[in-house]
């Protein structure tokens, strides 16, 4: 018989001469070991200190307990130790028992000994070495071993054992049964020896249950949880050994009869020792359970939290207990083949024996899982009971009450379960990056906006902020800029209120400048010129425009033609005739009262007057530009006016700066260019643009008052050649086109711009000064046709308005009798061109119902200023000229042709106005 | 500097932001950068129907570059002001 081409028996016959010492000699192990190449150099070795192998590898005498950190010191652990004691011998005399009758077969079971532990000649113990090197090892391999080093067969035991789970080991068990006929006796024998070991193994175990069960009652209601897992763990578990048999048995059962014959005597003997092992080993599980229970509560009771964290980590308790599980049922598959041998009644001693280990079930969690359901069904059953109490209605609204709750816990469920997952999702995220990221880029940004001059870079927000504040009417804060030092700053626009984050933000922008700021410094040092281009593009490229954030202009502007070189400058020159000594040389009042007895008498000087075409269009709004350059460098430099305190040469400095630019200003008005230069005047011209009406009231305010008496001469003088008054029969139109909404908004513009700054120097002003106005006004005028416009009825109404207050102010100021008497002259005359024109003086009705009563009020207005200063005779001209606009209003308001409440109280307000002048009320007229 | 500055004044102020790719979003200013990056709250897209993608979102942020119009609201301008920071942007732009 051979098996792969060797010799077996010879082989075991070889091992058995080798263990004796047959084999000893050098000679035969070379060619029997290696290959023939051997150099021979293992002959060389030395080896001794043999003599320790026995300590160092275990398996004889007793093992000490000092290792042992398992097993606790608990009193059933001294007659374990015993039993372990009797286990390691005991294996001897029984072998030595069952192959003396084997004789018969030429080769005899190998001993077990040390030396079988290396015999790896043996084609049983290469394969099953094989066989332990695979991964499906069966549990019982695996169970952690407490007694110190095994013996290879002790091993190869465990390996059989876990065989037996398989179908295959059935098959080969019934084999197997079949030469238990055979060896009868020896198992008679055995079973004897057997008996006694049990007994004593009982009364062990007897006593450790006691100890086992009141611990495990204390323990049982902390233990429910976890033995419910247990149980499907343990479920899962053994379907999974009973699915995966080990796939090397399969050809040793198909292996010769005669091997298959030695084997089995070697697989009883085995399980014998097995079944031994098992019972010690349980025995040491159950202790072992009992402490991982006992540190398991401690646990539990320290912390839930910890506990659960614990449970996947923490393999042992619902492993030891599958696997003690799994030994019993081991045992009892063994106790059934042996019910069922000839030697049935060593069996059923054996089942007698194994009763505790069945009493032991009811501990199992399957039926405290049943004691569980049956004690909620109960309760079930009892809350039913008292429903049952209630009526069939209330019994469905409660359901459909209960239905209802139970989705809505579902959906919110269902809504933070989404939330929860969205939230986990992204924050996968987080801290991507870290705050010297974070800072980084900041600085990067920052850098950028750091420039030489914040105020200005930041303008439109700095100003605009700080007219809000004015606005708010919360007091001048200063600018909200930060500086660093002389190289410059942030512009930190309008501060956002009711943010609490703001400061500690700005705190740290701060901060972050700060730091590069310095850095810039020291790394200009270093490197002499460029210290911000080192960071350029790190954000991307930011060289181009968008690096000072301003978007590509649609309009490239030449920018060669800057504001000194402007070709408009040529021709705007004043003229050489008007020096600057003769307006110095005289005052305010006597130059308007020179213009005005020059327009009244009607002698220009048309001598040496250079006759010049008007501005045009281009013109105006270049100079217009140049002035807006001008005035808010005005602005800028009284933005930067030194402290008052300061003295000496830096507020003489600043005042000198400021007096240039403002002679800059008044030369480029040409205000002091003669009348006659153009039609219409430069200055007129400069003011038919709309942004040169809103010009003016900033340039006024840094005129004195005797350049804006000149001004306000010029400007009267030219009245009528003001786009406003030339272009105001165009709002007569009662179609509503783009020229008239035109000339309403250069209108209305006028009116609030021009006027309001003409306003104080009038209301300053004379009466001899308002006369001279006045005259120059009617006479270098169609006064008629002023007083149709709007601009025209305000001007009038301003200057009756200012003589009115003259006459009622104090007495100090009273006017002289001439100047009165001159006014009362100019007066009579104005009164006069108008008499024929009072109705035609309001407006075309463009619109209806009370807008239409606001457009008449100024008109109402002028009336009731002229009825103040007019004679008796005049007031009967007055109310003979106006009667019928009166009636109509008095009657219509009255009346209420259809017409709203605020419309009449219009009316009547506008007709009170004018006969409250005249002493009389609208009231007292009857219709 | 300027555009930048004038945002800045319009933080928490309603504008309406019309992109390259003709999509306009109305919200909240909530913050501009100087690269004109924006950051909206609150946003609605004008046309709503035609990108129904667009719907929930809640707030967004805008790349500069990707902006063709911003439409301001006209009474937190300043007209003139802004006239006025107009020159001074090119008077500066002279001076270089």
């Amino acid at each position: 018989m051979s098996f792969f081409g060797f010799d077996q028996p010879d082989l075991e016959r070889e091992k058995l001469r080798f263990l004796e010492g047959e084999l000893n000699s050098n000679e035969d192990i070379p060619t029997y070991t290696w290959a023939e190449n051997y150099d021979g150099l293992g002959d060389a070795l030395q080896e001794g200190g043999d003599e320790l192998n026995d300590e160092t590898f275990g398996g004889i005498g007793t093992v000490g307990k000092d290792f042992d950190f398992s097993n606790p010191a608990l009193p059933g652990a001294e007659d374990t130790q015993k039993y372990r004691q009797g286990i390691n011998q005991s294996p001897l005399p029984s072998q030595k028992a069952f192959t003396s009758p084997l004789s018969t077969i030429p080769v005899p079971a190998p001993a077990i000994s040390l030396e079988s532990i290396w015999d790896d000649k043996s084609p049983f113990s290469l394969r099953l070495n094989g066989a332990a090197r695979t991964p499906s090892r069966g549990p019982p391999t695996s169970t952690p071993r407490q007694s110190g080093i095994r013996t290879l067969q002790e091993i190869e035991a465990e390996m059989r054992a876990a065989a037996e789970q398989s179908r295959e080991a059935v098959a080969l068990q019934q084999r197997q049964q079949q030469l238990l006929l055979q060896q009868q006796r020896e198992e008679e024998e055995f079973y004897y020896r057997q008996r006694q070991q049990q007994e004593q193994q009982q009364e062990q175990e007897l006593r450790q249950r006691l100890l086992y069960q009141q611990q495990e009652q204390q323990q049982l209601q902390q233990l429910q949880r976890l033995q419910q897992q247990q149980h499907l763990q343990q479920q899962r578990e053994q379907q999974q050994h009973h699915r995966t048999p080990p796939p090397r048995m399969l050809p040793v059962s198909q292996s010769p009869r005669f091997l298959e014959h030695q084997r089995q005597i070697l697989l009883l003997q085995q399980q014998q020792e097995q079944q031994q092992l098992l019972r010690l080993q349980q025995l040491e599980e159950q202790l072992r359970v009992e402490e991982l229970e006992r540190q398991l509560r401690a646990q539990q009771i320290t912390s839930q939290n910890h506990y659960e964290r614990q449970q996947p980590s923490g393999p042992t308790l619902a492993e030891m207990e599958a696997r003690h599980q799994q030994q019993l049922m081991q045992q009892q598959q063994h106790l059934r083949q042996r019910s069922q041998s000839p030697a049935a009644r060593g069996g059923q001693h054996n089942g007698q024996h194994n009763v505790p280990l069945q009493e032991s079930m009811p501990y199992l969690p399957q039926s405290i899982q049943l004691q569980q359901r049956l004690l909620s069904e109960m309760a079930q059953a009892e809350f039913l009971r008292d429903i049952q109490g209630l009526s069939q209605a209330d019994q469905e609204a409660l359901r459909m009450e209960a239905v209802r709750k139970i989705l809505e816990t579902e959906k919110m469920e269902e809504k933070r379960r989404r939330k929860a997952a969205k939230i986990a999702h992204m924050s996968k995220y987080n801290d991507l990056m870290t705050q010297s990221d974070k800072d980084f880029i900041t600085r990067i940004q920052v850098s950028q906006l750091v420039s030489q001059d914040p105020y200005a870079d930041d303008f439109y927000a700095q100003v605009y902020g700080a007219i809000m504040r004015s606005r708010m009417g919360l007091g001048v804060e200063d600018e909200r800029v930060l500086k660093f030092g002389s190289s410059g700053g942030v512009g930190l626009g309008v501060p956002i209120k009711g943010s609490n984050r703001r400061p500690s933000a700005m705190q740290r922008m701060q901060q972050q400048v700060e730091r590069i700021v310095s850095n810039a410094k020291k790394r200009e040092e270093e490197k002499g010129l460029h210290a911000v281009h080192s960071l350029q593009g790190a954000l991307g490229r930011t060289s181009g425009r968008s690096y000072k954030a301003s978007p590509r202009q649609l309009l490239q502007v030449e920018s060669s033609n800057g504001p000194t070189s402007s070709p408009t400058l040529s021709n705007a020159q004043p003229h050489p005739h008007i020096s600057k000594q003769d307006i110095a040389s005289e005052d305010g009042a006597a130059q308007a009262a020179r213009l005005g007895r020059e327009a009244l008498g009607g002698a220009a000087d048309a001598t040496d007057l250079v006759r010049r075409d008007p501005l045009t269009h281009r013109e105006v709004l270049v100079t217009l530009e140049t002035l807006y350059d001008l005035v808010m460098n005005v602005e800028q430099l009284k933005h930067d006016e030194p402290h008052p305190e300061e003295q000496g040469e830096a507020v003489e400095e600043w005042k000198q700066q400021r007096d240039e630019l403002v002679e800059q200003i008044w030369t480029k008005l040409q205000v002091m260019v003669p009348l006659e230069t153009s039609n219409p005047h430069p200055f007129i011209s400069l003011l038919s643009a709309a942004k040169g009406k809103k010009l003016l009231p900033r340039v006024t305010r840094n005129l004195d008052s005797q350049r804006m008496f000149t001004l306000l001469t010029l400007l009267i003088a030219c009245f009528s050649q003001l786009d406003v008054i030339a272009n105001a029969p165009i709002l007569e139109n009662p179609e509503d086109t783009p020229e008239r909404a035109s000339v309403e908004r250069q209108t209305q513009a006028f009116l609030s711009s021009v006027m309001q700054s003409i306003l104080p120097t009038i209301v300053k002003g004379e009466l001899r000064l308002v006369t001279g106005l006045l005259g120059l006004l009617m006479d270098r005028n169609d006064v008629v046709a002023v007083a149709r416009t709007k601009p025209g009825v305000a001007l009038l109404t301003l200057l009756l308005t200012r003589v009115e207050l003259i006459k009622q102010s104090i007495p100090e100021e009273i006017p002289s009798s001439a100047d009165e008497e001159q006014w009362q002259m100019m007066f009579d005359h104005l009164f006069q061109l108008l008499t024929p024109h009072f109705t035609r003086m309001f407006p075309t009705r463009t619109e209806e119902g009370e807008a239409a009563e606001s457009q008449d009020q100024p008109v109402w207005q002028f009336l009731a200023a002229l009825a103040l200063h007019a004679t008796i005779q005049q007031h009967q001209i007055l109310v003979t000229s106006l009667r019928e606009k009166v009636l109509e209003n008095v009657v219509s308001a009255k009346k209420g042709w259809g017409m709203s409440e605020e419309e009449r109280q219009a009316k009547l307000a506008n007709v009170d106005l004018f006969l409250h002048a005249l002493g009389l009320e609208s009231s007292q007229i009857t219709v | 500097m300027l555009i930048f500055s004038v945002f800045k004044t319009l933080t928490d102020q309603q504008v309406t932001v019309e992109l390259k790719n003709d999509l306009s979003i109305t919200g909240v200013l909530k913050s501009v950068d100087q690269f004109l990056n924006i950051r909206l709250d609150n946003i609605k897209v004008l046309d709503e129907a035609r990108h129904p993608h667009m719907m929930a979102v809640k707030n967004c942020f805008i790349r500069g570059s990707v902006v063709r119009y911003v439409q301001l609201p006209a009474e937190h301008v300043d007209t003139q002001l802004l006239e006025d920071a107009t020159r001074r942007e090119a008077q500066n732009q002279v001076k270089r």
